[in-house]
């Protein structure tokens, strides 16, 4: 039987995904320096401003005048972070952002809980694709990642241990409990997307960086020293929260076993630890496509499914699969 | 062996929450003292009035900040404990001019949105053993021009047209404090229902 290959543009989503961190990335950064330049216009204070400022008052006049008239109302279009913010007066929040509200004033409150509708439901479709694909400190976590690498390639040892996946599900709990018993939302503390979308904006716009900052360079050294992506995969009470939402995700990544020849560097590259090559995907991967990239004989495609196909056993064209054809008919001869 | 690894794994979930305590304990630890007792930090306008249930309402978004025109809307980054990463007011620094955006974008019920006379985030009040006029150190008037509430905010002494008086129309948003030229701030923002019963006491 012979199966069809896939479109042959899944392998460079791998390309397009970083593609649309970066983007999320540089819109974090340039949001509040664009806000910088809102206040300026607001003062009209152009002459009274530090040469400095005067440099980013013109940058930014530049980036943001094909696109807005008046600066100071126009650009209030898109503000935010990935924690919570407003497209065009439309309201997106973080699904964790309502649910840890909701532990914390132990009340409900719903325009607030409705602001996470579009993401959840994003997620019930395309699973933990939040991880993957937009989480401003996935793209700082895989470039620690390939740090790590070059570490590896230097000599050195980086951390590689594995732990049990379902403790980031006790953090949540965790989390939201202590929220109930603390009063303060504090998920939001401990969440590296709502750190990074915060800080940047405390550095840039602000007088420096909070201790969030010093939370989320901790993570990163645990990643790098300790555990490899070890807080996404361990210990993230947000990605505990998109795993569960994402449980049964209709889009998967499926393995096409007829072309699949064990080579295994689809479980090398994954950065969630998972085990593409045995078809254990589960909850937790997020679609991020590294192994389709990476898969040389083009052996990974999506599928339209609730749950995963169960083990398919090796690849056809492996050697495993030669041995075990081999000892079967020599059985039968 | 088997007490052994038990010994690991719970010193390794210490350590753990340790790290997760890290960003509160950080922050309780670097505040100074002197900042704790005396600030006279305000909410964002249409702040929910009991603070322990603003705190409880805010995610730290700083979507109020951001939108800010004056960007007078500040963050405890590093400071005060469990309210870390909520929003405040300093107006010594610089203070609120009532524009509405912060009502507007704040996603939860931490921020809701009300009228401009309706704002409360304090009321001023007035030193008149310290403010120029009051102890006739020259004429000023500073904070009644600048007051955007105009006549229901501040007014003048009937008796001395120079001396500030406090009206009840008052909101807070401290604009009279960033304009104040005297160095000690006679005149400051407290909470409502203070300003309430220091007026009934005499």
């Amino acid at each position: 039987m012979q199966s069809s290959n896939p479109f042959f543009l899944w392998r460079h989503l791998n390309k397009l995904r970083w593609i649309v961190l970066s983007a999320v990335f540089a819109m974090l950064v340039l949001l509040p320096l664009l806000h910088v330049y809102q206040t300026f216009v607001a003062a009209h204070a152009y002459d009274l401003l530090a040469p400095s400022e005067k440099q980013l008052y013109d940058v930014m006049e530049a980036i943001s005048a094909p696109f807005v008239g008046d600066p100071a109302r126009d650009l209030d279009a898109i503000k935010g972070t990935t924690w919570s913010g407003t497209f065009w007066g439309l309201k997106v929040s973080d699904p964790l952002a309502p649910l840890g509200q909701m532990a914390a004033s132990l009340s409900v409150y719903w325009p607030f809980i409705l602001t996470a509708l579009i993401p959840v439901l994003f997620t019930v479709v395309l699973g933990r694709f939040f991880c993957g694909w937009i989480c401003p400190a996935t793209l700082l976590y895989e470039l620690n990642s390939n740090f790590a690498a070059w570490l590896r390639w230097a000599g050195l040892k980086t951390g590689n241990h594995i732990f049990d996946k379902r403790i980031k599900y006790g953090v949540l709990g965790l989390g939201l409990v202590g929220s109930a018993l603390t009063g303060s939302v504090l998920v939001a503390a401990v969440y590296p997307p709502a750190i990074v979308g915060r800080e940047i904006y405390y550095v840039l716009a602000l007088s420096g960086f909070g201790a969030g900052a010093v939370f989320f360079l901790g993570t990163m050294l645990f990643d790098l020293l300790v555990a490899r992506r070890g807080f996404c995969r361990y210990l993230c009470p947000g990605g505990a929260l998109y795993s569960l939402l994402g449980r049964y995700r209709l889009l998967r990544i499926r393995r096409i076993v007829e072309t699949c020849n064990d080579c295994a560097k689809c479980n090398v590259v994954c950065e969630f630890g998972l085990d593409p090559l045995r078809d254990g995907f589960g909850q937790e991967c997020n679609n991020c496509t590294a192994c389709m990239a990476v898969c040389p004989v083009d052996a990974m495609t999506f599928t339209l499914r609730f749950t995963d196909i169960s083990a398919q056993g090796p690849g056809h064209q492996g050697r495993q699969f030669q041995r075990d054809q081999d000892s079967e008919q020599k059985e039968a001869a | 062996m088997e007490r052994r690894s038990i010994l690991q794994k719970s010193a390794a979930g210490l350590a753990l929450l340790g790290v997760s305590a890290l960003p509160f304990g950080l922050a309780s630890f670097l505040t100074p003292e002197r900042a704790r007792a005396e600030r006279n930090y305000l909410r964002p306008p249409g702040a929910l009035k009991d603070d322990a249930n603003f705190i409880t309402a805010c995610i730290g978004c700083g979507l109020c900040g951001e939108v800010c025109p004056p960007r007078c809307i500040k963050f405890h980054t590093r400071d005060g404990g469990t309210q870390v990463n909520t929003p405040y007011i300093d107006p010594t620094e610089k203070a609120c001019i009532l524009c509405d955006k912060c009502m507007d974008v704040c996603p939860t019920n931490a921020l809701t949105k009300v009228a401009r006379t309706k704002i409360d985030m304090g009321i001023a009040r007035i030193d008149r053993t310290a403010c120029f006029p009051w102890v006739d150190r020259g004429v000023c008037g500073a904070c009644v021009t600048v007051c955007p509430l105009g006549k229901q905010g501040i007014t003048f002494d009937f008796a001395n047209i120079y001396r500030p008086v406090i009206k009840n129309g008052c909101v807070g948003c401290g604009l009279c404090v960033e304009v104040c030229p005297h160095p000690s701030k006679p005149i400051w923002i407290v909470d409502r229902s203070e300003a309430v019963a220091a007026r009934r006491k005499g």
